[in-house]
C-alpha cells in the first residue's frame, strides 16, 4: 500500500493531485512542467524546497518592540479617558498588523518559490492551533508562523520543543504564568492531547508531573522572548510516562516523542490532511515505521507519502474539501490572477470560517466536510464572482439583518479588478464552444465535467450566442459555484 | 429564449428539491435522489414541508462582553452592595422593585412588565465551578457546556441537534449573524447562519435589472441539482422509493464527500429561497426600537409567522464589557434589550404564535463585585440569566449568591447554579429530549418552565 506508484500511473492528472495536494495546486503549464519531471523528481522539487531561496520580507513591524512595555505601564497611570484612548490605539494597532500579516502569508503560499513549505506552515498553524484573540501581538503570531516554517519538515522533537519554547504558545496556553507553587497544567494537558498523543495514553498524574516539570518555562514580556526561569521551576522528583527523576521540560518533550504512539498520531494526522481521513491501519504502521527508521524526520515521510500508490488512489483523488485558504489560494492560482485586497481576502476566509491567526480554539479547524455549511457554501459561490468578474456581491462590514443594500460593499470596495479572460484562454478557445469547455475543466478541476455538469455549461454557453469576455467570466464563476468545485 | 429555460429549470427545480431537502441526513442520497425523481413526476406543485410547525421554539440572546448582573438585578437592600459600589451603586429610589430585596434596573422597565405579567423567570446566581475571567474561554464553557478544565469542540445546540433533530432541515438552527456561535458546531454541520436574507442567496453579478432573473441563475441551479435520476436504473428505484419512510431515522450519510457537497447544495438553495421569501413577504406586527438587537428580532419574528421549521434561533447583543464609564452604556444596553424583547414578544403574541416560543438569555460572565477605579467593573463570575416565555415558571429562581466579602472567590460571586441545570431544565421540560446526550452527563435539572 505504500509501495510507490509505478511510473506508467504517473501522468497529468496525478501530477495535478501531487500540486494541489503538496501545494496550492497551479495553471496548466506549472502542472505540464511537474508532470514532465517524473514521480521521484517531482516530489524531490517539491519536498528539498531548500534549494529555492525564498528572499520574502518580514513585515518592517515584525521586531520585538521595546516600547510596548513602555505603553502598558503609562496605561497604568493614565486616566480613564486617555487609557481608553490608549487601549484603542493598541487595538487597532494589532488588528491593521495582522490583516497585514494574513495577507504577507497568503502572497507566499499564492506565489512564494516554495509551496510545500507553506502548505506545511498551514498545517502546523492547524495543529498548534493559537489565537491572536488571547496572544494580542501581531509580532509573536509572525514568529510563531516563522517556527513553523523554519522546522515545518525537520524533526518532530526538534518542532515539538521549538513550539513550547514559543512565546505566543508560552501565552495561549497560559505556560508563561507556570510556577512551581501553582503549576499550570492547560499546556502540559495539551501538548499530550492534542498535540503528541491524543487522549488514552497518559494518566492524569502524567499531566500534574509533565505540568510541574514544565515550571520555569516562561515568557519575558520585555525582550518578548521565552526565558528560562529557575526559580520559577519545581526541581524535585517525578515521574512521567514511566520515566522517573529530577525531570525538566526537556525530559517531558524527550518522554513523549518517544512513546509508542507519537509517530502514529503525527502519521496519522498528516496523512489526514495531505490525502485522506480514512487510512487503512496497515499503511499509517507502514509510513509510521519509515518515520521512526529516519529519527522522527519528517521529510522522507513525505516523500514516501508523496510517491505512495495510496496518495493516488481513486478514494484520495478528488475527494477532499477545499479548506477555504485552499480555496482561495489555489483559485488565484488556476486562474493567474491576484489575491484581492488584504481587508477582502482577510474578511472572506472569516465568511469562509478559517481566520488566519484566530482558529476557533485550541483544537484548531475542524475541516473536511465540517468547512461546508449551507450559509458558507452559499458565501464560496458568491465570493467567487469576487475572484473572477472582480464584483463584490458580499455583505462583509456591518449590515444587520435588515440591511437595505442590495449590492452590498464593504469599505466601499464594491468592484477590484477581475481577470483577464486573455491571459488564460487561447483565441480559439474563446471562441470555439468546444475548446472553451475543455480548457476550463482543465483549469478549473483538473479532471473532465460530469455529463450533465458539462451540459448545463453548454446551455448556459449556448444561451448566450457568440460569447463575449463577460459570457465567459460568468461561466468561470458558475463552474466555481458548484458541488465539485470545491472539492480537490 | 432565455425567459422560457429559466421557467423550465425552475419548475424542475421546485419539484425535486423540496423533497431532496426534506430527506437530507435521514436516507442515503442515492435513494434521496430516487426520491425526488419519482415525486417529480408525480408532484406538481411545489408543497412547503410541514415539519416543526407546532414544535417548541427556543431563542438563545446572547449578551456578548460580560453583563454587569449586580447592577441588572440589583440588591438594593444590601450594604454590601453600595460599599462595594460607591459610585456605581444605584440609588434605592431608582430601582425596579421585585420585591424587599431585589429590584431592576431601570433602564429594565419591560423586563419588569413581563415579571408581573408572569412571563419572566430570573434564575440567580447563574455560573460554573472554576470561573474562567477569559471572554473567549469562558463563552466557549458556556456553548460547549463543558467544564471550565476541558476543552470541547462541539457545542451544546449542535449536539442537542445531533442527538434530537435527525434527519431535520437545515434551517432547525438559525443564527442571526456572521459568523456561527461554537454553540451550533456539531459533527454534522446543521443550521445557518445569515445577518440578511439578502445575502444568503446565490448573488448573480449578471442581474439585468432589479427584480428580474439573472441569465445566470437557472445554470446555477441546473449544475446545482444532484446527479440526473438517469444515472439508476429505473425498476429498483420505484420500490426504493415506496419503501422510504421506513428509513427515516437512520443516520446514515450517502457515500462520497460530492454526495455531501450536491446535498448541501441543494439544502442551500431550497433555505435560502424559503429564508428570503418569507422575510420579504412576511410582516412584523409590532413596533420595535431600532438597534442591531431589534433588528435580529425583527427577522426572527418573521421566520417564525411564515412557519420556518427551526427548533433554535440565535441572536446577539454585544457591547457589554464595560470596564469604564458603564454608567451610559451600562443603561443604553438593558433598555434595548428589554425594549427588543418586550417588542418580540408583542408580536409573536399577534401572530398568535407566544406559547410556542421560549427564550433564554446569557452572558459569559458577571462582573467583579467592586467597581473599578474608572467608572467601569471588571471581568467577574456568576451572574443572573433571564428565562422568558409564555408557560415560565415565572418569579426569582435559585438562590441570590453572598455579597459578604468574605464569601467572595477573588472579588467575584460564588455561583449557586450551574448553567448546565438552566440547559438541562430547557432540554427536558421544553424541547422535551433527553438531557444527558447534549450535556455529556446528567445535571440536576432547574425547572424554570
Amino acid at each position: 500500500m505504500s509501495n510507490p506508484l509505478s511510473a506508467s500511473k504517473w501522468n497529468h492528472a496525478t501530477a495535478a493531485h501531487l500540486l494541489n495536494r503538496a501545494g496550492f495546486g497551479g495553471p496548466p503549464h506549472e502542472i505540464r512542467k511537474l508532470a514532465e519531471l517524473g514521480l521521484d523528481k517531482a516530489v524531490d522539487q517539491l519536498v528539498e524546497y531548500e534549494q529555492f531561496p525564498d528572499e520574502t520580507a518580514r513585515p518592517d513591524w515584525a521586531k520585538p518592540d521595546p516600547e510596548r512595555v513602555e505603553r502598558f505601564q503609562k496605561l497604568r497611570s493614565a486616566s480613564a479617558e486617555q487609557r481608553r484612548e490608549l487601549q484603542r490605539e493598541e487595538q487597532r494597532r494589532q488588528r491593521e498588523r495582522i490583516f497585514e500579516l494574513r495577507q504577507w502569508w497568503l502572497k507566499r503560499m499564492a506565489g512564494g518559490p516554495r509551496p510545500l513549505q507553506e502548505k506545511l506552515a498551514l498545517f502546523w498553524h492547524g495543529h498548534f492551533a493559537t489565537s491572536m484573540q488571547k496572544v494580542r501581538d501581531a509580532y509573536l503570531m509572525w514568529l510563531q508562523n516563522e517556527t513553523f516554517r523554519r522546522y515545518a519538515s525537520g524533526n518532530w522533537l526538534t518542532m515539538l520543543t521549538a513550539i513550547s519554547k514559543d512565546p505566543a504558545m508560552l501565552i495561549w496556553l497560559d505556560q508563561a504564568q507556570s510556577r512551581k507553587e501553582h503549576p499550570n497544567e492547560n499546556f502540559a494537558r495539551e501538548v499530550m492531547e492534542l498535540f503528541a498523543l491524543g487522549e488514552g495514553h497518559y494518566t492524569e498524574k502524567d499531566v500534574t508531573e509533565a505540568a510541574r516539570a514544565l515550571t520555569g518555562w516562561s515568557y519575558d514580556r520585555f525582550t518578548q522572548e521565552y526565558v528560562n526561569r529557575p526559580r520559577l521551576h519545581d526541581s524535585g522528583n517525578k515521574t512521567f510516562l514511566g520515566r522517573s527523576g529530577f525531570l525538566t521540560g526537556n525530559d517531558v518533550l524527550e518522554q513523549i516523542v518517544a512513546h509508542p504512539q507519537a509517530g502514529r498520531f503525527i502519521v496519522a494526522k498528516l496523512w489526514g490532511y495531505f490525502a485522506s481521513d480514512n487510512a487503512p491501519q496497515g499503511l499509517i504502521d507502514d509510513f509510521t515505521s519509515v518515520f521512526r527508521k529516519n529519527g522522527n524526520e519528517f521529510k522522507p515521510l513525505l516523500k514516501a507519502m508523496f510517491r505512495s500508490e495510496a496518495f493516488y488512489s481513486d478514494s484520495v483523488i478528488r475527494s477532499q474539501v477545499k479548506s477555504p485558504v485552499q480555496w482561495l489560494v489555489s483559485s488565484v492560482r488556476m486562474l493567474e490572477a491576484e489575491l484581492p485586497p488584504p481587508m477582502l481576502s482577510s474578511n472572506a476566509l472569516r465568511l469562509l470560517g478559517q481566520d488566519l491567526f484566530a482558529p476557533p480554539n485550541v483544537k484548531g479547524w475542524d475541516g473536511g466536510l465540517a468547512w461546508i455549511t449551507t450559509n458558507n457554501l452559499l458565501n464560496r459561490y458568491n465570493l467567487a464572482a469576487l475572484l473572477v468578474t472582480g464584483e463584490n456581491l458580499v455583505a462583509m462590514g456591518p449590515g444587520g439583518p435588515n440591511g437595505a443594500m442590495r449590492r452590498p460593499r464593504f469599505n466601499n470596495v464594491r468592484r477590484i479588478a477581475g481577470l483577464s479572460i486573455d491571459r488564460i484562454l487561447t483565441e480559439d478557445q474563446r471562441r470555439n464552444k468546444d475548446a472553451l469547455i475543455r480548457a476550463l475543466e482543465e483549469r478549473l478541476l483538473q479532471a473532465k465535467l460530469r455529463d450533465k455538469q458539462e451540459k448545463a455549461l453548454r446551455d448556459y454557453l449556448d444561451a448566450q450566442g457568440d460569447l463575449d469576455d463577460s459570457d465567459i467570466l460568468h461561466a468561470i464563476r458558475l463552474l466555481m459555484s458548484t458541488p465539485e468545485f470545491q472539492l480537490t | 429564449m432565455k425567459q422560457r429555460i429559466e421557467l423550465k429549470t425552475r419548475r424542475e427545480f421546485l419539484q425535486t428539491s423540496v423533497l431532496g431537502a426534506s430527506l437530507a441526513w435521514t436516507v442515503p442520497s442515492f435513494l434521496a435522489q430516487t426520491f425526488s425523481a419519482l415525486h417529480a413526476q408525480a408532484v406538481d406543485s411545489a408543497t412547503p414541508s410541514a415539519t416543526g410547525r407546532d414544535s417548541e421554539i427556543l431563542v438563545v440572546l446572547q449578551m456578548a462582553g460580560g453583563n454587569d448582573g449586580l447592577n441588572t438585578l440589583v440588591p438594593f437592600a444590601n450594604d454590601h452592595y453600595f460599599r462595594a459600589r460607591p459610585r456605581l451603586g444605584l440609588p434605592v429610589n431608582t430601582v425596579l422593585k421585585l420585591n424587599d430585596e431585589l429590584g431592576f434596573h431601570p433602564g429594565l422597565s419591560a423586563f419588569k412588565d413581563l415579571f408581573d405579567s408572569g412571563h419572566l423567570s430570573i434564575i440567580q446566581g447563574v455560573g460554573y465551578p472554576n470561573p474562567n475571567r477569559s471572554h473567549f474561554r469562558s463563552t466557549e464553557i458556556w456553548q460547549t457546556a463543558s467544564d471550565a478544565n476541558k476543552f470541547e469542540k462541539h457545542g451544546w445546540i449542535g449536539r442537542y441537534f445531533d442527538s434530537a433533530c435527525k434527519g431535520a432541515e437545515p434551517t432547525v438552527g438559525v443564527n442571526i449573524g456572521r459568523q456561527t456561535p461554537q454553540a451550533f458546531a456539531s459533527s454534522k454541520p446543521v443550521g445557518v447562519s445569515l445577518d440578511n436574507p439578502e445575502n444568503y442567496r446565490f448573488a448573480s453579478s449578471d442581474q439585468p435589472e432589479e427584480g428580474e432573473t439573472a441569465a445566470s441563475e437557472p445554470f446555477f441551479r441546473k449544475l446545482n441539482r444532484p446527479a440526473a435520476p438517469l444515472e439508476m436504473d429505473g425498476a429498483s428505484s420505484v420500490n426504493a422509493g415506496a419503501s422510504i419512510g421506513s428509513l427515516t431515522g437512520r443516520a446514515s450519510v450517502g457515500g462520497s464527500p460530492l454526495d455531501y457537497l450536491e446535498r448541501v447544495a441543494l439544502d442551500a438553495q431550497v433555505s435560502s429561497d424559503k429564508i428570503l421569501g418569507l422575510s420579504r413577504s412576511v410582516a412584523n406586527k409590532a413596533t420595535y426600537p431600532v438597534s442591531p438587537l431589534a433588528n435580529s428580532l425583527k427577522l426572527v419574528a418573521r421566520l417564525i409567522g411564515g412557519g420556518l421549521p427551526t427548533r433554535i434561533f440565535y441572536v446577539s447583543q454585544g457591547g457589554y464589557d464595560t470596564h469604564t464609564n458603564q454608567v451610559g452604556a451600562h443603561e443604553r444596553l438593558l433598555k434595548d434589550l428589554g425594549d427588543s424583547v418586550k417588542a418580540f414578544i408583542s408580536d409573536l403574541k399577534a401572530q398568535g404564535n407566544f406559547q410556542r416560543v421560549l427564550m433564554m438569555t446569557f452572558s459569559e460572565f458577571g462582573r467583579r463585585v467592586a467597581e473599578n477605579a474608572n467608572g467601569g467593573t471588571d471581568h467577574g463570575a456568576a451572574a443572573p440569566l433571564f428565562v422568558l416565555g409564555d408557560k415560565v415558571k415565572a418569579g426569582l429562581l435559585g438562590k441570590q449568591p453572598s455579597l459578604d466579602p468574605a464569601d467572595l472567590a477573588n472579588g467575584d460571586l460564588k455561583f449557586t447554579t450551574d448553567f448546565r441545570s438552566v440547559y438541562a431544565g430547557i432540554l427536558e421540560r421544553w424541547l422535551k429530549t433527553d438531557s444527558a446526550p447534549v450535556l455529556g452527563r446528567k445535571f440536576e435539572r432547574l425547572e424554570c418552565v
